[in-house]
């Protein structure tokens, strides 16, 4: 056997790759890195929008909905200023409960 | 697990299902392109254990480098969405994407030149001969195996047997890629397998 048939054959007996889980702090870092992006273009889908969509909001996101203030601060990101952010992008298991909070989904499922 | 179905990179570089983009991905396809910070949040939690599991894998010997890689993925991922078609499924899309990040590395790494170290330390062994490939070793410790060996190579032969093999790219297709003759990669190619054959006995 040649070298070349050598490690074709390994490669083949090796199989698939395994699948393995991201890390939740990095998780969190592309989800953030992905809205500052989006934010980067002009303002977020407002936040009464995505709830009509479904989507369930942070405790801090639904105050933005229900308080008078206008579409400006509804399109904005607050995770920006978050803590659960700060510790999502920087620890595993990060200890960070809030319902409707996309960091605290990758760290808690 | 199939392979298929679960659109994981398989040994010849990312696996492409056959279907193309399911109902549901064209409304998270939509909703990320309205800007919608949970849907973007769908878009990461759904997919990157694919591509982070295909990064960690072709990266072996620069593990420091995949979360820069996978976030880099996602990045072009979101410039590229409004493009996307769906004639694949956003996984087969999104490891392309990948495909072409690591590749963008090996090219980076292997442009570079070749320590002088490196070369004198495998001329000075002789070729070890093919080992046998132990039928009853099961394929995730082959993978352990094969992962432990591409860590203590250096990271020129680790990325070239890499490129070659896992990627199946052909000695000319990589000689293209970093500017260099096809007799240069292939003379890398050959320090880079005795090394690891070397290792392979070892173990």
């Amino acid at each position: 056997m040649s070298d070349d048939q050598w490690f074709e054959h390994l490669v083949d007996t090796m199989g698939q790759v395994a699948p393995e889980r991201a890390p939740a702090r990095l998780k969190s870092k592309v989800y953030s890195a992905l809205v500052a992006r989006m934010a980067e273009s002009g303002p977020l889908l407002d936040l009464a929008e995505t709830k009509k969509a479904g989507a369930s909001l942070c405790v801090f996101e639904n105050a933005l909905t229900v308080v008078p203030l206008g579409t400006n601060i509804r399109s904005m990101n607050p995770c920006r200023i978050c803590h659960a952010r700060v510790m999502g992008e920087r620890m595993e298991h990060a200890p960070v409960f809030w319902p409707g909070c996309p960091y605290a989904d990758f760290h808690h499922h | 697990m199939d392979r298929e179905s679960t659109g994981v990179a398989g040994p010849s570089g990312p696996v492409v299902p056959r279907f193309s983009m399911a109902p549901d991905e064209r409304e998270l396809v939509a909703a990320v392109l309205r800007k919608d910070r949970k849907a973007a949040a769908q878009f990461v939690a759904a997919h990157i254990d694919a591509v982070y599991s295909y990064a960690r894998h072709r990266l072996a010997p620069r593990a420091e480098l995949v979360d820069d890689v996978v976030q880099d993925v996602f990045l072009a991922a979101l410039n590229g969405l409004s493009g996307f078609q769906g004639e694949s499924s956003l996984r087969a899309w999104l490891l392309g994407i990948a495909r072409h990040k690591v590749e963008d590395v090996y090219r980076q790494r292997l442009r570079l030149p070749e320590p002088l170290e490196d070369v004198d330390s495998v001329e000075s062994t002789s070729e070890p001969q093919s080992p046998a490939l132990d039928q009853q070793i099961d394929a995730a410790r082959m993978r352990d195996k094969v992962r432990r060996i591409l860590a203590q190579m250096p990271e020129r032969y680790a990325l070239t047997l890499l490129w070659r093999y896992w990627e199946q790219r052909s000695t000319r297709e990589m000689a293209g890629a970093i500017g260099t003759t096809e007799k240069a990669v292939e003379r890398t190619l050959a320090r880079a397998r005795s090394w690891f054959k070397d290792l392979w006995l070892k173990e």
